[in-house]
């Protein structure tokens, strides 16, 4: 038996050192298990704009074949308009398929908008959905403390002003409900054509998203396979660049374009920029010490720990997510 | 001091009704969220079972450890905030 050594901790650990081989490696898996596992002719894959869904298109082609996979684009009235410009961009660049999907009339069949926005008012009675814009968040401060972020609501009046409350759990829980309708209408749709296609759907989420628990379940979260899964925010950016995805998207802040503000998905969810966050849950995974880690981030390593100790709440408190149906009775 | 070892009392009530934890295992010493009892949603029940009991509204500023981490920091929140008024 051999004991590998552990490298050493530093700004570098997550380069790639050989893309081109990764990138085989995932294609090679990936026709194996829509062929092999799921026996499927190809694959669907719903494209934001982003580079998540970028980079899952792009080596959705390479490993079965551009004819063989089907990009849908799934706005709804709250989507910026950009991601569609940007999602057909990345289509014919992949000589890729791809279909338009509006989601808005199942959304207002849900009434999605209409529960989200009543709970907003509850909180700004002021609140007008045709005027204002409203988005929900956590304070970045909040992951150098062990006690968990609370969510602020935050709405944009005519005039730009912005203004911020506390959310209470109920009306908290009422929005979240609320749009999580839009993954899960958008996954209803990828279905839909991969069960007329006999195509497989291909998932987007990335590493943190899914260790994370940043995804909704049986939404963005319920897909036949997902090829970056296990990829760090800042490996995908280097597959992104080594693939040729359009600059445009690669620059592209990550946002959760989920509610009618524009907001980030650092603001709503991380609490941290992503090179940070890639590097401090690698060495939360690999078990570095905070001394080890500390000079590297230029970090106390009092912040380390509380950092560590909110990864492991994280992890801990969305378990329930990647569960499947509970059936061992 | 009456009032304090009640308002712990209601505090641990709280706590082991609302996460369905062992009562044996927690003290009023014991770190809540080290411990994992609160994940984000759990803590703002907790604030809102705090302002509903107690009559008592932690601003932002507030919401910090030293005054949430174990029943002990919550019951002495409670009551400087008492005095306060």
């Amino acid at each position: 038996m051999s004991i590998q050594k552990k490298e050493k901790f530093s700004t570098e650990i997550l380069n790639i050192k050989d893309i081109g081989q990764l990138i085989d490696k995932i294609t090679e898996k990936l026709q194996n298990d829509v062929q092999k596992v799921l026996h499927r002719f190809g694959g669907v894959i719903g494209i934001s704009g982003g580079v998540d869904s970028s980079v899952t298109l792009a080596l959705s082609a390479l490993a079965l074949g551009s004819d063989n996979v089907l990009g849908i684009m799934l706005p709804e009235h709250d989507s910026n308009p950009e991601s569609e410009t940007l999602a057909r961009k990345l289509a014919d660049k992949f000589k890729v398929k791809s279909i338009k999907e509006e989601v808005t009339g199942a959304l207002e069949g849900f009434k999605c908008y209409e529960r989200r926005d009543k709970a907003v008012k509850q909180i700004f009675p002021e609140y007008d959905p045709t005027t204002y814009k409203m988005k929900i968040g956590v304070k970045e401060s909040g992951l150098y403390s062990l006690l968990p972020p609370v969510f602020s609501l935050t709405i944009i009046t005519p005039s730009g002003e912005e203004k911020s409350k506390r959310l209470p759990v109920n009306e908290y829980r009422q929005i979240v409900a609320a749009s999580n309708f839009k993954q899960r209408s958008r996954m209803s749709m990828l279905y839909y054509h991969a069960e007329r296609l006999h195509f497989a759907v291909i998932g987007t989420p990335n590493k943190h998203e899914v260790d994370q628990g940043f995804f909704v379940k049986y939404g963005d979260g319920g897909a036949d396979v997902m090829p970056i899964g296990m990829l760090y925010k800042t490996q995908v950016y280097q597959i992104a660049k080594h693939l040729g995805i359009p600059q445009e998207i690669i620059d592209r802040t990550p946002t959760t374009d989920t509610y009618t503000a524009e907001q980030t998905q650092e603001e709503f969810f991380y609490q941290l920029p992503f090179d940070k966050m890639d590097l401090l849950w690698y060495a939360f995974e690999n078990n570095y010490s905070p001394g080890e880690v500390s000079p590297v981030m230029n970090l106390s390593e009092k912040d380390i720990r509380a950092i560590f100790s909110n990864f492991q709440r994280k992890i801990k408190s969305t378990e329930y997510l990647r569960m499947s149906p509970v059936r061992d009775y | 001091m009456e009032n304090l070892t009640n308002n712990k009392q209601k505090i641990k009530s709280y706590i082991i009704k609302n996460t369905f934890k062992n009562s044996n295992n927690i003290l009023d010493s014991t770190l809540l969220f080290q411990e994992g009892y609160f994940d984000s949603m759990g803590f703002a029940l907790l604030l809102e079972f705090i302002e509903e009991e107690f009559k008592v509204s932690p601003s932002d500023d507030e919401l910090i450890e030293e005054n949430f981490e174990s029943i002990d920091a919550i019951a002495g929140f409670v009551s400087r905030k008492k005095t306060a008024e």
